[in-house]
């Protein structure tokens, strides 16, 4: 007698959380699986795009192996720490995988940078252990818990038993779940007869709610803070935009030449930079718990730009270091980046001012709001023929509204009329620049 | 098919019934299984009957032995005029201790209400085992399976151990005669302790490490004392030997061993093995097989009976349904020569390859107290810790009782305390502890009873 030898090798499941993909972002939202359940994967193949904060991030697979199960469907907001699949694959291993050990490396844009500061690197060298006494580390095993994804309570970093049951607590609770909208009502077909009668119907659905998600979300709560801490003022003023008119035009065609489109932006980018320079509190930001103004030496100029979900502001780093060609070909990347989701979040973060637009969107000039934490940001409306009055006479000028939004607490009226006014001579000027070329 | 052969449904049928094994059968039958426990032989396993507990019985007795027969006594007022040893007797008050033990052991496994069955066991499938002693065959249905059928001493080209002239360690132990000389060719704890041993007992030891130093990854500080102390009992010391240019004879052959998986017919099961037999196994010691667990010396794992103690009682609970694994972060390790030798975590080389800036602290022997009343004062306590956090990274002590010592260290490193954490709290005066609280002084620049050159 000969009993079949065991029938198939048994496998492992093995499960996948959302790993922290940086920047303090503790949740993610599925924006699309590429993969289903009972795929074959291969290890580091592409298998899902989360969105975060502001950018769409690849994740990786993170073994070979069957897809099992997907936990959090398409749409479905996962905190760091959920799981979101399970695989199943032949060998014995782990039951489960860190999350953070796995996909940091893997993660198609995993952001390394600071605002302003260059990119940390994580050297091999500096391996930091988790500190967390024996039982600790039993309970989040138990738990399935992954110890370098706990945030301490003590400030020497030791976690706690009850940093990890804190912890669990808080990955589990109900990611939130759209609510349905009412339905529109059906009308009740017409009482008969009477043309006077009252139709019976029920009250047709008045409003509609949705609630905030994604990109909409962020902005959301981007503004209300920025509009709840910072005492907003706004200066005005018109700039003669003649002499940035003839520049362009001058410059457009060797920079096509170049394969570059050189619109008015890069030009008011390249000219800002040196007003930024001499009023360096434009370039800061204000330190609300230490009540310190941080000046930043870099310059680092956010583009307001309008991606089909929201407002993007996509960052030039050191646009100072840049020529004019670079910041225009810069730009178009970024604008681009913008509106197809495609750029990673150190393109989408780390500003130290912020240059918004508005005048391409229609409308002449705004009020912008301080994309906070930065001391001031500047809109520029749209360059039209207006009617000017020029020694007593009636001329037709191209003109740009300017509008510089402050800081009120580090920033005054005074100066930041100064800003504008030394902003308006270099743009009514720009050969001005030439002077300090090196 | 087999007349008479009867097949028992069993819930928990564990094989081998050393460390590994009777603590799984225990811990199982505390959560409430019926636990059935299968060996060769009587309870205990190579770590009571064959291994440790003789190897660290006739190292008490034979340090007694030396420590009658050295100058320190006289220099006491101490003089013992007829000092002679009978090896047979010597050999009869270890059989004694194991014999102890293994009663108790026997006692635990009975007052658990554990099965034991005497023979040898293997796979006829996946749920099934065979097993067969003397007093004939019988089949086991499981529910669940343990294996802790733990490992042999790895044999060298060319070296068959004959028990005469080419030993294993075990077969040393049990040596009926002591040989005028020993050569012992090795270069892990066991070597040491073997060439400690008889050396104490006046045989002429040569140790042959095959390695650059007589340990791997120990603090070279430590090891220098270590040897200091071999040579100072005359045993002969050479590194970077080769088997085949030792020609002395008899030769102990300590190189480590080899998983004792052959006759378990685990293809019959479908249980897979690593490269050298060892069963393959997960942090939760599950087999690629569901319900088949292994733990101890026959997974492969570092031959310690302290690793195999907790993954049998990890198995023991992830049967029963409990997520645990063996994870620890620190394995104390611990040579008893003279001095002793005892380490848990790290050794500032092994820190520093790990890719930690690190600081060390050091405090010999000779300015402690305690060390010194008794009798010794070769000897000293290394620390390394984390240059960023103080945390602790790793414990060398060497002197007395370094290995019932480490535990210190080792609890230290597992809570994650720092430099600070050590040197804050009280230490019992006189005592070797305070060993341990001065080098992290040192490692802090403030060691009172050590002058710093500032």
């Amino acid at each position: 007698m000969n009993n079949a030898q065991a029938s198939s090798i048994s496998s492992t499941i093995h499960e996948f959380k959302l790993p922290d993909l940086g920047e303090g972002m503790h949740e993610a939202e599925i924006v699309e699986w590429l993969i289903r359940p009972g795929d074959m994967l291969k290890q580091d193949q592409t298998m899902v795009k989360v969105e975060t904060d502001k950018a769409i991030v690849e994740i990786p697979s993170p073994v070979a192996g069957r897809v099992s199960e997907i936990r959090v469907p398409n749409g479905q907001v996962a905190k760091v720490g959920d799981v979101l699949i399970t695989f199943e694959t032949p060998a014995p291993a782990n039951t489960t995988i860190p999350a953070s050990a796995e996909s940091n490396g893997a993660a198609a844009t995993t952001p390394s940078s600071v605002s302003g500061e260059p990119a940390e690197q994580q050297t091999p060298a500096s391996r930091q252990r988790v500190l967390a006494a024996p039982a600790v580390r039993k309970l989040a095993f138990e738990l399935g818990i992954d110890l370098a994804q706990v945030p301490a309570s003590a400030p020497n970093g030791r976690i706690t038993i009850a940093d990890v049951r804190s912890f669990a607590e808080n990955s589990s609770t109900a990611s939130a779940h759209p609510a349905s909208s009412a339905p529109p009502a059906e009308p009740q077909p017409a009482q008969p007869a009477q043309p006077f009668a009252q139709k019976e119907s029920p009250p047709a659905a008045v409003e509609e709610r949705r609630p905030l998600s994604g990109l909409r979300k962020r902005i959301a709560e981007h503004m209300e803070h920025a509009w709840r801490t910072i005492p907003h003022a706004s200066a005005f003023d018109e700039v003669d935009g003649g002499g940035l008119k003839a520049l362009r035009q001058s410059l457009a065609p060797a920079a096509e030449k170049r394969g570059v489109r050189l619109t008015y932006l890069p030009l008011l980018i390249k000219l800002l930079i040196p007003v930024l320079k001499e009023f360096p509190i434009f370039n800061a930001s204000f330190d609300e718990e230490r009540r310190e103004i941080i000046y930043k030496r870099a310059y680092h100029i956010g583009i307001a730009t309008a991606s089909p979900e929201g407002l993007l502001v996509p960052v030039m780093r050191n646009a100072d270091r840049l020529t004019l060609l670079e910041i225009a070909g810069t730009l178009e990347h970024l604008v681009e980046g913008a509106r197809a989701r495609t750029l990673a979040l150190p393109e989408l973060s780390g500003s130290t001012f912020t240059l918004n637009n508005v005048g391409s969107f229609g409308g002449s000039s705004g009020t912008p709001i301080i994309n906070s934490p930065e001391a001031a940001i500047l809109a520029v409306g749209k360059l039209q023929d207006k009617a000017m009055v020029q020694d007593g006479a009636v001329v037709v000028r191209p003109v740009m509204p300017l509008t510089l939004s402050f800081d009120h607490r580090l920033i005054d009226g005074a100066l930041a009329g100064a800003f504008l006014s030394r902003f308006k001579e270099l743009v009514e000027n720009p050969l001005q620049l030439m002077l300090d070329m090196a | 098919m087999v007349v008479g052969d009867v097949t028992t449904a069993v819930d928990v049928l564990v094989l081998g019934a050393g460390p590994g094994g009777y603590v799984a059968a225990i811990r199982a039958a505390q959560l409430g299984h019926r636990v059935t426990l299968v060996d060769q032989g009587p309870a205990g396993g190579t770590c009571l009957l064959r291994g440790c507990i003789p190897l660290k019985a006739l190292l008490s007795s034979s340090e007694r032995y030396a420590q009658v027969r050295s100058e320190d006594l006289a220099s006491m007022g101490i003089h013992a005029e007829t000092i002679s040893l009978d090896w047979p007797s010597m050999q009869a008050w270890k059989q004694g201790i194991v014999d102890r033990l293994a009663e108790g052991v026997r006692r635990l496994l009975s007052g658990n209400h554990i099965d034991y069955v005497q023979g040898t066991g293997w796979f006829i499938n996946s749920r099934e085992v065979r097993v067969e002693g003397e007093y004939g065959s019988h089949r086991f249905k499981f529910e669940h399976c343990i294996l802790a059928v733990g490992a042999d001493a790895a044999a060298i080209a060319g070296c068959s151990f004959d028990g005469k002239q080419i030993l294993t360690p075990e077969q040393a132990l049990a040596m009926p005669e002591l040989p005028a000389s020993l050569s012992i060719f090795g270069d892990d704890y066991i070597a040491l302790e073997l060439a400690t041993l008889f050396a104490r007992l006046g045989v002429k030891i040569k140790l042959y490490s095959p390695g650059e130093q007589l340990l791997a990854n120990v603090d070279a500080g430590a090891l220098r004392l270590v040897q200091a102390g071999l040579r100072k009992l005359g045993a002969q010391v050479t590194t970077r030997a080769t088997i085949d240019a030792i020609n002395d004879r008899p030769v102990v052959i300590s190189q480590g061993v080899s998983p004792h998986t052959g006759g378990l017919h685990l293809d019959a099961a479908g249980i897979e093995t690593t490269a050298n037999g060892g069963i393959s196994v997960n942090s939760m010691q599950q087999s690629n097989v569901p319900s088949v667990y292994a733990v101890g010396d026959c997974t492969g794992a570092r031959a310690l009976a302290a690793i195999a103690i907790k993954q049998g009682k990890v198995a023991a609970e992830v049967l029963s349904g409990q997520r645990v694994q063996f994870a620890p972060l620190v394995t104390p390790l611990v040579v008893h020569t003279t001095p002793e030798l005892a380490s848990a975590g790290s050794s500032a080389g092994e820190a520093t390859q790990a890719g930690y800036t690190i600081v060390t602290g050091r405090f010999p022997l000779a300015a402690n107290g305690r060390a010194l009343t008794l009798g010794t004062d070769n000897g000293a306590a290394f620390v390394v810790a984390n240059a960023d956090d103080g945390t602790l990274l790793g414990v060398t002590l060497v002197g007395p009782r370094a290995g019932d010592l480490i535990g210190q260290g080792a609890l230290a490193i597992e809570m994650g305390a720092t430099l600070t954490d050590l040197t804050e709290i009280l230490y019992a005066h006189p005592g070797l502890s305070e060993a341990i609280e001065e080098s992290a002084e040192n490692a802090l620049g403030r060691a009172i009873h050590v002058l710093s050159i500032s």
